[in-house]
């Protein structure tokens, strides 16, 4: 559905197990599903307090999840936004501070104006001037967290209007709070964005192969300008809701998002050089990440070591992609081969 | 020797800077990006010594230098990746920061010697690590670089218990921060020291011309017969050893040591080395250039303190710096290519 890569093994695949193994070729979820799975499973053997407590591990994968979502719309078109941990304390900061001065509808839209700004710069200088988005996004990331020192005079922002922030913190639908409502939204939105409307699906077509989606006519400055900026919205609006939960707005916020945002996007199978993934997948890695982060903490492990689980799957997660085990293969067939022919001799 | 020649005249074939017969016409913004830090460095080395009080003092210059040190050292020895293409090693403000509590920590319970050897091969497992991956399962750098510094400052926040560990006031790591050669800090003539250690094996070795024609272009370089993968895993060995001893000089300077203490490294050596002048896109870079760099981001950083700019305007500024330096690499590409 989503996936672009077509594979060419449903003319002879017939019947269940056919139908079955087609399917396996062509999504790319398939490690998030395994890492779901083994989670789930020693977290239902170990601490079944984590399904008890929905609320709470919902609650979690919302908060990792939100801004991987809008990150995984530019990592299908092979770009990389670092700079989302930044805008996430920027908008935030900006809302609390506005929302002080006037009112938090005003907060809420500076925010989101500043998250739409942020995006245009990092689109620009990678679509238009042609820096690679790795680097101009990290230098993004660090003037913007100066940015937010700027705004909020080096410490955390109180928000005035607290009842809001204790409002945002109850169910708003059934079990659901607010923060919980508004990932599902985004996440429908981005899914069927991606996989329904045209300029979506032109997202995977630019990641793929960038010249042959130019030459095909699609407009792929102004896609990778719509990828930014549903980037840089959605993390903007993580941060305001981080802002408004928490009632206040820390600066320093945002730097273990980064961490768990990517590892989230990666594990769902999101090809790094663009052209292959899938929303799905992200929302598979975020909840397995959720459920592992809440399980961690009710066994009452140190933070440290939760960062090292996070940090030790980001990069099993980044090795294990089908191109990096390629790559491995390829290396170690033709060492092997260099060792055979050395023996021949 | 054969494979030396070919490799060398593939950069000279491939840089339109070193060829006399290919060489395009320079128009402006490829001199900034080529040139151009000679000329900002001396404008802004003028504009400090004749507007900024307390700038032109041999006590501040001694101090720009004690705190350039650390951060010069990681950024001469991150330039090993950046000019194989791998943008940069995010890892080492956990490497360096691993460094610095390992030295005082260990050699606090047993002495200066295990101390070093044990962060040696600290140092060791990380550039094996990040050069396995990037090398050889071709991961990207960013994302590998980023998981390994979690799981480093992690494991070191784990087993310092996250508090500074102190060296004895009259030890020799005490007495190493606090000496002076001349008028020069020994972290000053470490600086040195690295740079002209690197400036040789960048340009005299194998290792060194490999790891440039890797950075022009790795296919052509993996079809001459070069093992790629062990090229990338030597220059994340380079960065790692370099942050070792960047570790080491920053613990000493203050004899203290912390997880966080070296926070802020990644940023700072990238925007040294950018600013210098050695591409992101890989190829073209030299030591000397990412020293001269150290240089210009110190004493900006230097002179931003002295007319009191806040903490987060500084940040600001570097961060900005960053886009720029690339911003104009980039468009000097776009022009000698054409």
């Amino acid at each position: 559905m989503t996936n672009q890569t077509v594979i060419k093994v449903g003319s002879k695949a017939t019947g269940f197990w056919g139908k079955f193994r087609t399917l396996l070729a062509r999504r790319t979820e398939g490690r998030a599903v395994v890492l779901f799975a083994i989670i789930a499973t020693v977290v239902t053997v170990s601490q079944p307090l984590v399904f008890t407590a929905y609320q709470v591990t919902l609650g979690r994968i919302a908060l990792i999840g939100l801004v991987a979502l809008g990150l995984t719309a530019v990592i299908l078109m092979g770009e990389l936004d670092l700079s989302v941990a930044s805008t996430l304390a920027v908008s935030g900061v900006i809302a609390v501070t506005v929302a002080n001065q006037t009112n938090m509808a005003i907060g809420v839209l500076a925010a989101l104006a500043a998250g739409v700004v942020i995006s245009l710069i990092n689109a620009f200088f990678v679509a238009i001037v042609g820096i690679n988005s790795f680097i101009a996004t990290l230098g993004m990331l660090f003037a913007l967290r100066g940015m937010a020192f700027v705004i909020s005079d080096e410490a955390p922002v109180k928000l005035q209007n607290t009842d809001l922030g204790i409002a945002f913190g109850q169910p708003l639908l059934g079990p659901l709070t607010p923060r919980i409502l508004i990932f599902f939204l985004i996440f429908i939105a981005i899914q069927i964005f991606v996989s329904r409307v045209k300029a979506g699906r032109e997202f995977l077509a630019v990641g793929g192969n960038r010249q042959a989606a130019y030459d095909a006519g699609i407009p792929v400055k102004r896609r990778i300008f719509t990828g930014f900026i549903i980037s840089g919205v959605v993390a903007a609006i993580a941060g305001i809701i981080n802002a408004v939960e928490r009632t206040s707005a820390d600066p320093t916020s945002g730097s273990t998002v980064l961490l768990a945002s990517f590892a989230a996007a990666i594990i769902g199978g999101n090809y790094l050089k663009g052209g292959k993934g899938s929303i799905v997948g992200t929302l598979i890695g975020a909840a397995s990440l959720g459920m592992l982060q809440v399980a961690l903490t009710i066994s009452g492990v140190q933070i440290p070591i939760q960062e090292i689980f996070i940090g030790g799957i980001l990069l099993i997660a980044v090795i294990t992609d089908p191109s990096s085990l390629r790559a491995v293969w390829g290396s170690l067939s033709t060492t092997f081969q260099g060792i055979k022919n050395s023996l021949a001799k | 020797m054969a494979k030396e020649t070919f490799t060398e005249a593939m950069i000279v074939a491939k840089d339109p800077q070193d060829s006399k017969t290919t060489k395009p016409k320079t128009t402006f913004i490829g001199f900034v990006a080529d040139k151009g830090i000679f000329f900002f460095t001396g404008i802004l080395v003028l504009t400090a010594v004749l507007f900024v009080d307390g700038f032109a003092s041999l006590q501040n210059v001694t101090d720009v230098f004690h705190r350039a040190a650390p951060i010069g050292i990681v950024a001469l020895g991150m330039t090993f990746v950046v000019i194989t293409g791998n943008y940069l090693d995010l890892s080492v403000v956990a490497q360096a920061a691993a460094a610095g509590v390992i030295l005082i920590a260990v050699s606090n319970a047993y002495n200066l010697i295990i101390a070093f050897a044990v962060a040696f091969v600290v140092a060791i497992i990380f550039g094996l690590a990040n050069g396995i991956a990037v090398g050889y399962f071709k991961a990207n750098a960013v994302i590998v670089t980023l998981a390994t510094t979690y799981i480093g400052l992690g494991l070191l926040r784990l087993l310092s218990g996250g508090s500074q560990v102190f060296g004895p006031a009259d030890g020799p790591i005490a007495t190493f921060g606090t000496s002076k050669l001349g008028p020069f800090p020994y972290s000053a003539v470490v600086l040195v020291a690295v740079t002209l250690v690197l400036t040789f094996v960048l340009t005299r070795t194998n290792f060194g011309f490999t790891i440039r024609s890797f950075g022009v272009n790795g296919s052509a370089t993996r079809l001459a017969g070069t093992n790629t993968g062990l090229i990338v895993i030597g220059a994340f060995m380079v960065t790692s050893m370099a942050a070792m001893f960047a570790g080491f000089v920053l613990a000493a300077f203050s004899n203290t040591a912390v997880s966080n203490m070296a926070s802020g490294f990644d940023f700072q050596a990238l925007a040294a080395i950018i600013v210098g002048g050695t591409s992101v896109f890989g190829g073209k870079g030299s030591v000397p250039r990412t020293l001269l760099g150290v240089v210009f981001v110190s004493i900006l950083s230097n002179v931003l303190v002295l007319v009191q700019v806040s903490y987060g305007f500084q940040q600001v500024a570097i961060g900005s710096l960053i886009v720029l330096a690339v911003t104009v690499d980039a468009l000097g590409r776009r022009v000698s290519k054409k």
